[in-house]
């Protein structure tokens, strides 16, 4: 449905994509996995047309993206909310199918379903101006799929939202996912790409740095491993392990890190008085993030995609991140 | 090219419209208010040549002038909104085209002005007395070529400007000026040589022209065509520095 070809855009001296080539196929999701700053939002636009590219090539099932007809195939909710605060939730929606030719009935049944999809029922006839943050975004989304898009761009859909319609809005991406449309979710949030089963595509300064299945992501990339954390500088790494020191952290790989903590401790001598925390780190997006670009993603992110470590006592915590193996 | 489409941005600007009517009454009030004022001054004007003239012949048509000039700020705000709504890109990434987006956001302040426009001459004839001696087509006339020079001096001013600062600073120095050197705030046989000599290069001298040959010297459509044909000429103008200067994809700063 989507392809993208060696696509290169800089803004000024500041290159944005260096030659990105990425493959949506129909029905299927990509999580566009990537700090701030690392190319989504300006890939995002490229393809829904709203940006030209310096050179390489975009098409939407074959087509130009900038062809009226080609992003009548385009659904796009940019990173900004952006709605008519002033008009009703049915207005708002009513809007974006109006001008792709619904009329009557058809309209008010499009509208209703995109209503039940997001959880918006209750909510149709009211301003969107007295809705919540979650509220809005969700009305925002709804404007980028109330035409049925064979292409969904999403981009941070879920920025401030809360839990609850963190959920329904990944629910909804499901949904359409398996109706056939094919979605293009740009997030920083880690656990959401897991939690829609979608295909990743890891995005780092304007490039794709790792494409596939979570799966098979984590299988050749991520990697486990203790961690320790100390008050001052950590001790060398114990003979007969292998990992690295990073400051006031010890990472230790390790292939079983429940296991192994306890022997792990038992190898820290007087150290393990300066012990402030005790984290077991299994392999997933972070460690995958991590071996690929050489940055954890927790140090753009720290408060959205790992559990802090504790301060003293020490604590034993099973955390969503971290480490390579050395 | 869908009319549809450029019909449901029209409905859409029409509804915020609805939810607030500020500019409205900005446009219909204000020019009421003002023409009391204004209207003494234009009868002492105008009792030498027209001793029969209750003033409002210059003062209704001289607020239309200026009030519409001043609603130029309002018409390009409603591009602007759409930026600080972050609905701009919305919109150009929707199933309509560029032409049809520009035709649907023009809608609406055009048929603002032309409310403004009938129903400020049907206020001015029932609260002022204004009596029109020539031919309503003739008014009709010049009335959609000012309306269409105040489209065109908005889309201009919305292509040229990249904040709403800057609009609103064009919209009301520009709205003042062609407005008073039109002779719309005070009658240009009182005004200075120079300003008489300038009058002419803005398009409010020639609207205020030709509705003086109408409503005050009763004469037909053949005479208004010279200052409907200036009017339109300043339209076009104004339209090719719009298309060329205007960009889909730029930015703009709104109050947002």
């Amino acid at each position: 449905m989507l392809d993208v070809r060696n696509l290169r855009k800089s803004y000024g001296d500041v290159p944005a994509l260096r030659g990105v080539d990425l493959h949506v196929g129909e029905g299927e999701i990509v999580g566009l996995l990537g700090p701030n700053g690392a190319g989504k939002t300006t890939l995002v636009s490229i393809v829904a047309g709203l940006r030209k590219p310096d050179s390489g090539a975009v098409r939407i099932a074959g087509a130009d993206p900038t062809k009226p007809a080609t992003r009548r195939m385009v659904g796009l909710a940019p990173q900004e909310l952006g709605i008519y605060a002033s008009l009703t939730v049915r207005e708002n929606l009513a809007v974006f199918a109006e001008m792709a030719g619904l009329r009557g009935r058809p309209l008010a049944g499009r509208i209703d379903e995109v209503a039940e999809l997001l959880s918006l029922q209750a909510l149709l006839d009211r301003p969107a101006q007295f809705l919540s943050g979650g509220e809005k975004r969700r009305v925002h989304t709804g404007m980028a799929l109330v035409h049925r898009p064979r292409l969904l761009l999403l981009d941070e859909p879920t920025t401030g939202v809360d839990v609850s319609t963190r959920a329904d809005l990944l629910a909804a991406v499901r949904g359409l996912g398996a109706e056939g449309a094919a979605i293009c979710y740009s997030t920083h949030y880690l656990p959401e790409v897991e939690a829609l089963g979608a295909s990743v595509a890891i995005i780092d300064r304007g490039e794709i740095v790792a494409r596939g299945p979570v799966a098979d992501l984590i299988a050749q990339h991520g990697s486990s491993a203790i961690e320790l954390r100390f008050d001052g500088a950590a001790p060398d790494v114990p003979a007969g392990w292998s990992g690295v020191v990073d400051g006031n952290l010890l990472r230790l790989a390790s292939a079983s890190p429940a296991s192994d903590a306890g022997a792990a401790l038992s190898l820290l001598g007087p150290d393990v008085g300066r012990l402030q925390s005790c984290e077991l780190v299994r392999p997933n997006l972070e460690t995958v993030f991590l071996s690929l670009t050489g940055r954890r993603y927790a140090d753009d992110y720290p408060d959205e995609s790992v559990v802090p470590a504790p301060a003293v006592p020490v604590t034993v915590t099973e955390v969503v991140g971290d480490v390579v193996a050395p | 090219m869908s009319w549809r489409r450029s019909a449901a941005i029209a409905r859409l600007d029409l509804r915020v419209a609805k939810r607030d009517t500020g500019p409205l009454v900005f446009m219909i009030v204000m020019p009421l208010v003002v023409m009391a004022f204004v209207k003494p001054a234009f009868q002492f004007a105008l009792a030498a040549t027209h001793p029969g003239a209750n003033g409002s012949e210059q003062a209704v048509p001289g607020m239309i002038v200026m009030f519409g000039f001043l609603a130029v700020g309002a018409t390009g705000f409603t591009f602007f909104r759409e930026h600080g709504w972050n609905t701009w890109d919305r919109l150009r990434a929707s199933w309509a085209t560029p032409a049809e987006i520009m035709l649907g956001k023009l809608a609406t302040p055009l048929l603002l002005s032309v409310t403004q426009v009938v129903v400020l001459f049907g206020l001015g004839h029932v609260l002022y007395g204004l009596r029109v001696q020539g031919p309503l087509i003739a008014l009709t006339v010049v009335s959609v070529a000012l309306i269409a020079c105040l489209l065109a001096l908005a889309l201009m001013l919305v292509a040229i400007a990249r904040t709403v600062q800057q609009l609103n600073a064009a919209a009301n120095i520009g709205g003042l000026i062609f407005a008073g050197f039109g002779g719309s705030l005070t009658p240009l046989s009182i005004m200075p040589h120079w300003v008489k000599t300038v009058a002419p290069a803005t398009p409010g001298f020639w609207a205020m022209r030709g509705f003086r040959y109408v409503i005050l010297d009763g004469q037909g459509l053949r005479a208004t065509l010279p200052a409907v044909g200036v009017l339109l000429a300043f339209t076009v103008a104004f339209a090719i520095v719009a298309a060329l200067r205007f960009r889909m994809a730029e930015s703009k700063t709104s109050w947002a």
